[in-house]
């Protein structure tokens, strides 16, 4: 994590909360991860995942061409990111409320119905933002 | 790419100048990916780029020019091979104002000769105080040690003809290899 991150203590906890509860009534999510604008990881589920540090740079790089992408054609802010593989999909959400600007990257298998999923990933975020505004 | 395309990498550390380069020679309003820089105590910048940098520049024949600039921190490696596929030559700027400029000469010159293997690649010191020329060859037996034969030109990426100078050099070299073929950048 970026140590210059204005995250505290407390706060993180209650983010990794949030992202555990999720993960406990969203059970094909394998992996989630919430990143600072400049590919730094803030918080994962699960904390031990070894390969966070390089999918939370990748996540931040997709994120700003996603950002750029709209820019160029007029789209105004890019809202979420959807990738869809032959083994599942990541959804890649940009936390623009709080500052500094965060995204919220969810890795699941394919068993997951994407409709409920973006409903849910984006109740997630909107509590991810309430805490960070707090 | 098309035949009147060509495809430049812009690399090196992060703060070389590779965003300000491309922006200093495109004629089209570039595309960013900079965002804040979280981690100051590292970087005493205010923005860094996450994916990439992309610029154009067209030349007097029609030619035109893609510049790609990659991310300088080394967490965004990956997106070095992604940027440098297709390249056709890499521009490789350093901050000469650095404590780790020579290893940092190191560390690039051996990653894009690695990911860019034959093709042709120039390097512009920029930062250096008036004066300090003389520090070109500390880095020319750097690249000597590593068995390559580049230039190595003090540059200002701020001035177009100084990031100009780098992009026709990297198209000389490449017309030498191709008799046949010369571009002029307008």
């Amino acid at each position: 994590m970026s140590p210059k991150l204005p995250v505290t203590a407390e706060k993180l906890s209650a983010l990794n909360l949030l992202l555990h509860g999720f993960a406990t009534t969203n059970a094909e999510v394998h992996l989630l991860l919430l990143t600072s604008e400049d590919g730094f990881e803030v918080a994962a589920h699960p904390a031990t995942d070894a390969r966070t540090a390089r999918i939370a740079a990748m996540s931040s790089s997709i994120q700003a061409l996603s950002d750029s992408l709209m820019r160029e054609v007029g789209l105004a802010r890019s809202n979420s990111l959807i990738v869809e593989a032959d083994a599942g999909a990541i959804v890649v959400i940009g936390l623009h409320v709080a500052k500094p600007r965060m995204s919220l990257s969810i890795f699941t298998s394919k068993q997951q119905l994407l409709g409920k999923l973006l409903w849910a990933v984006r109740s997630l975020a909107a509590s991810i933002e309430a805490e960070l505004l707090r | 790419m098309s035949a009147g395309e060509i495809k430049i990498v812009f690399a090196g550390p992060m703060g070389a100048g590779k965003t300000t380069a491309i922006c200093s020679v495109s004629d089209v309003p570039p595309v960013s990916t900079e965002v804040a820089n979280t981690d100051q105590a590292a970087f005493a910048k205010e923005l860094t780029t996450v994916a990439l940098d992309f610029g154009q520049l067209l030349m007097s024949d029609g030619t035109v020019v893609h510049l790609y600039g990659t991310p300088g921190q080394q967490r965004f490696s990956f997106m070095w091979e992604i940027a440098a596929r297709g390249a056709l030559g890499v521009v490789l700027l350093l901050d000469g104002s650095s404590a780790t400029v020579e290893e940092d000469l190191r560390t690039y010159l051996r990653v894009f000769c690695n990911v860019a293997q034959s093709q042709p690649l120039v390097i512009g010191v920029g930062r250096l105080e008036p004066g300090e020329q003389d520090r070109l060859i500390d880095f020319h037996a750097v690249v000597r040690e590593l068995s390559v034969n580049v230039p190595i030109f003090n540059i200002d990426v701020r001035h177009r003809k100084d990031t100009l100078l780098l992009i026709e050099s990297l198209l000389l070299i490449l017309e030498a290899s191709n008799p046949g073929v010369q571009h002029d950048v307008a």
